[in-house]
């Protein structure tokens, strides 16, 4: 009974002498730390950039919401002016007599349909792809995902080539300079020094003093990148969404300890703080710069970019075979499309056929077009699989993807955005067919039907 | 001092670390080379067919109006050049296909950036990549300690005692530590021009030699920088961290900042504005397909006036094709206003950057990088420019033949589509876009200027033990 409580009375006094020890190289790194104004500096100057990153981001956000409500109010307008001509029972501009737009063909051809990708309130953290894609696409019973207006915003190449100083670019390229600048003299100035020895003599254990000194740099840099999420958190209203921002905390932080842990090892292992220095600033050219390159380099040979020759066959020699096909054939695939059209009155009046169905071939062109975009999303698809094959030996593209998906800004959310805009165009091609063969007559109500069924923004 | 050269080299020459980090850097610059090349044939190959594909279309036309050819119009590619194997420049966020009709001045879309997830934020494994990023800091490695080395090992008093000059040390080693990036320039170079010895030509000698000529400066910058810093700090981990950070705010920092302040010192429209202020303008001309426009009835009036008839059935040629050209030349108007301020906007911003030279010669050679190698966004568009330019000419002939068309049906035969040319592209010459990189030449030069100076003065209070 006394040895069992003399045993733990040793063992919690060697307890906290550990905590002692521990908490006096804390103190001992927090006095290296603040003497040494080369890291002070570094530790400014990526707080720096982290600021202007998080600035970019939320001016980015700012700029591409107020595009979109500038878009919306050509959207209302445009409407109102539509209203106008079923008030005055008109029909359409004077100047333009063909149009009609009591008929659905000329109605849904001038309901003005705007489909946005909105940015995240996450993007203040990550531009990701953003610069690369168009984010609102004027919507027609022409259009298709791949139109020259889903180009990405005017902007110079150089910058865009260059990439937007964001706070993901702080992250994932200036984090592991900041920390080898942090962590470059651990270990080796002591032994250049020559006391070395008595540092493990003093301290017990090297492993515990190393991990003690990283850990103490470690939770600088956590405290450092949490304040600075938070700050960013008030530049957006990132709040207002689910767990974004723990999310993006929790994948910062497991970048961290990625490189902290590699770091550490070369601490370990190494002789003294130059070779150390090298060794470090090695594996971060190879992780940020020749194996992603060298990864983009393979990508772009396998799978070298497509011309797009599928679609310009399908909008012009498949388009052309859709027009030149007999008209037994057109209707057969018109009712294939849409069976119901073959009940409609339309359908058995030899006349209005004629018009219904010259009306309706842009349904056709569609899934044909529709047959193009697959074999390019499936391209492009196997060219992100590639890429994702390689992210166990090219972590800094896996960070980089991964707080892309985050922010909603990777490849995969504007893929979704290129769908949606199908199915609206679907939808829109499929409501102009039933009501054309179902001769529905356009007025005020049903036109504003159209405005608000058209279009699935919120 | 071309003894304290030898002897550095001999030095260099006999660390089994320089050898093997040569070696591994030789291999990834070959490769680099290699690959770089390898990728612009088979992009070329790709260009070539999609080109191929869609004239074979164009010449297959057997019936058609010409008004109808101008909607139905053509594609041009843009065309890889042997030169961006070199530094690939914008080309990856450019688009690649541009459509060429009647009524519109289209933008290039489909870039090979939008074609899949993020990889790498520096590019492609081009030679530019490693040239710019990586072996200046093969540079800054080899001299950091060149000089506080000799110091400590106390050689450098005893090269003092036999007569060097502190001035000419520092200048040896500077030049030995920039000799080896030159070496490994000149390697790439030659393995680059035997690889492309047959498509070699005066224009692309030219342009080399001058990228050749960027890389040397800045070499000199980095390798005099480095070694000063070694002459100057006591110890050598100061003088290796201080240029570290030089490195990093120069590379990393600066470009990314310069730009994007640049870019909104000099703002570029939004799309939309961008579109609304030409439709406004474009508003304002001639509705071409409209025959009730008020300005095509003027235009009528003229003709049939100017032909001497009353109504447009008498006239010896076809009114619509009038109209149609009168229309198209009043959308050029609007759009040489348009992208013309765009275009002006955008040297601007170039103009903005290249001043960033000034406190960063990094971005003096990223700008001289890319415009030698014909791949920066002044080749981009002079690249556009060119496609516009046969644009108007394509639909010019197209409307011509609609207006003076023999033919009874309005629709043209095959041997007329035949008889369009397909679009040409001529590579920008070095000559003419020269003047736009001096100031990034002049920037390098002085920058170099300013090193020797540093190494002069800065020698003199130098201490040699």
């Amino acid at each position: 009974m006394v040895n069992t409580s003399y045993s733990t009375y040793c063992f919690r006094n060697q307890k906290n002498a550990n905590n002692m020890r521990n908490l006096n190289i804390f103190l001992y790194e927090w006095k290296h730390f603040v003497r040494s104004p080369f890291k002070i500096v570094a530790l400014f100057l990526f707080i720096l950039a982290s600021i202007y990153g998080l600035q970019n981001g939320a001016d980015l956000y700012e700029k591409q919401h107020l595009e979109i409500n500038k878009v919306n109010q050509k959207v209302t307008d445009k409407k109102d002016e539509i209203v106008t001509y079923f008030e005055k029972g008109e029909k359409g501009p004077k100047n333009r007599p063909w149009i009609d737009v009591a008929t659905p063909f000329w109605a849904i051809y001038n309901t003005p349909t705007y489909h946005y990708k909105k940015a995240t309130p996450a993007i203040v953290y990550n531009i990701g792809q953003t610069e690369q894609y168009g984010f609102y696409k004027s919507i027609d019973i022409y259009s298709s995902p791949y139109d020259a207006d889903m180009a990405k915003e005017i902007a110079n190449p150089e910058r865009i080539q260059s990439g937007t100083l964001d706070f993901a670019f702080v992250v994932l390229f200036l984090l592991p300079l900041l920390l080898l600048v942090l962590l470059y003299n651990i270990k080796g100035q002591e032994a250049e020094q020559g006391f070395l020895p008595l540092v493990f003599v003093q301290t017990g254990s090297k492993n515990w003093w190393l991990v003690s000194r990283t850990a103490f740099y470690t939770i600088l840099l956590l405290l450092t990148l949490f304040g600075l999420l938070f700050y960013g958190a008030m530049l957006t209203p990132i709040f207002k969404t689910d767990s974004t921002l723990w999310q993006i905390f929790l994948w910062v932080a497991i970048y961290l300890i990625f490189w902290i842990l590699i770091y550490f090892l070369i601490l370990k292992y190494g002789k003294n703080t130059v070779s150390n220095t090298l060794q470090m600033i090695g594996v971060w050219l190879l992780f940020a710069f020749i194996i992603p390159a060298a990864v983009q380099q393979w990508i772009s040979i396998e799978k070298p970019t497509n011309l797009m020759v599928d679609i310009i066959d399908t909008k012009r020699d498949k388009t052309d075979e859709i027009y030149d096909q007999t008209n037994e054939l057109t209707d057969k695939q018109l009712f294939n499309l849409y069976p119901s059209l073959k009940q409609t009155e339309i359908a058995k009046d030899s006349v209005g056929i004629k018009n219904a169905r010259r009306r309706s071939i842009r349904a056709l062109i569609n899934s044909a077009m529709k047959n193009a975009i697959a074999k390019i999303d499936q391209d492009n698809q196997s060219r992100n699989e590639l890429i994702s094959k390689t992210y166990w030996f090219n972590p800094l593209t896996y960070f980089q993807n991964k707080f892309n998906h985050l922010s909603g800004t990777h490849y995969d959310d504007y893929q979704d955005y290129r769908n949606d805009i199908q199915d609206l165009i679907d939808k829109r091609i499929e409501i102009m067919v039933l009501d054309i063969w179902n001769d529905v007559k356009v007025d005020k109500a049903k036109y504003l039907e159209y405005t608000t069924t058209l279009s699935n923004n919120d | 001092m071309l003894q304290i050269i030898k002897n550095e080299w001999r030095f260099l020459v006999r660390s089994r670390i320089f050898l093997g980090i040569s070696i591994a850097f030789i291999s990834i610059l070959m490769l680099s080379v290699f690959l770089g090349n390898y990728q612009t044939h088979k992009q070329e190959q790709t260009y070539q067919s999609a080109k191929d594909h869609v004239r074979q279309q164009w010449v297959s036309i057997d019936e058609m109006s010409p008004h109808s050819a101008a909607h139905y119009g053509t594609y041009v590619f843009k065309p890889s050049n042997l030169l961006s194997s070199l530094d690939e420049g914008v080309n990856s966020v450019t688009g690649n296909v541009l459509k060429v009709e009647g009524h519109v001045q289209n933008e290039i879309t489909h870039s090979e950036a939008s074609q899949m997830q993020a990889v790498s934020r520096f590019g492609k494994l081009k030679p530019s990549l490693l040239l710019q990023y990586i072996v200046p800091l093969l540079l800054i490695f080899l001299a950091f300690n060149s000089v506080s080395n000799e110091k400590q090992s106390g050689r450098l008093k005893l090269l003092v005692l036999q007569g060097a000059k502190p001035l000419q040390i520092i200048l040896s080693k500077t030049l030995s530590v920039w000799l080896y990036g030159v070496l490994l320039l000149t390697f790439i170079l030659l393995v680059y021009g035997i690889l492309n010895f047959q498509s070699f030509t005066d224009e692309i000698l030219i342009r080399t030699i001058l990228f050749f000529l960027s890389y040397c400066f800045y070499y000199f910058i980095i390798s005099g920088l480095t070694v000063f810093f070694s002459a100057r700090w006591q110890n050598a981990t100061l003088a290796l961290t201080s240029m570290l950070g030089v490195w990093i705010i120069w590379t990393m920092f600066l470009p990314n900042i310069l730009m994007s302040s640049a870019e909104k010192w000099h703002s570029l429209p939004s799309r939309s504005e961008f579109k609304s202020a030409m439709k406004e303008d474009r508003s304002k001309g001639m509705d071409g397909h409209n025959p009730a426009d008020k300005r095509g009835i003027e235009l009528k009036e003229k003709v049939l006036k100017e032909y001497g008839v009353d109504s447009l059935s008498q006239l010896p040629i076809n009114f619509n094709g009038i109209r149609m050209q009168a229309d198209e030349e009043y959308g050029n108007i609007v759009w040489d206003k348009h992208f013309g301020h765009n275009r002006d906007v955008l040297q601007k911003q170039k103009q903005s950057f290249q001043l960033g030279g000034i406190i960063n010669p990094f971005i003096s050679l990223q700008n001289t990088s890319m415009g030698f190698m014909a791949s920066d966004n002044l080749h981009h568009q002079e690249f556009l420019l060119q496609v516009e330019n046969y644009r108007r000419v394509f639909i010019k002939m197209l409307n011509e033949k609609e207006t003076f068309s023999s033919s009874k049906t309005g629709r043209e035969d095959n041997a007329f589509f035949r008889s369009v040319p397909d679009f040409d592209y001529k590579p920008t010459q070095i000559s003419a876009v020269i003047l736009n990189y001096m100031l990034d030449i002049g920037l390098l030069i002085l920058w170099s200027i300013l090193v020797i100076v540093l190494i002069v003065f800065g020698t003199k209070k130098m201490q040699i033990i």
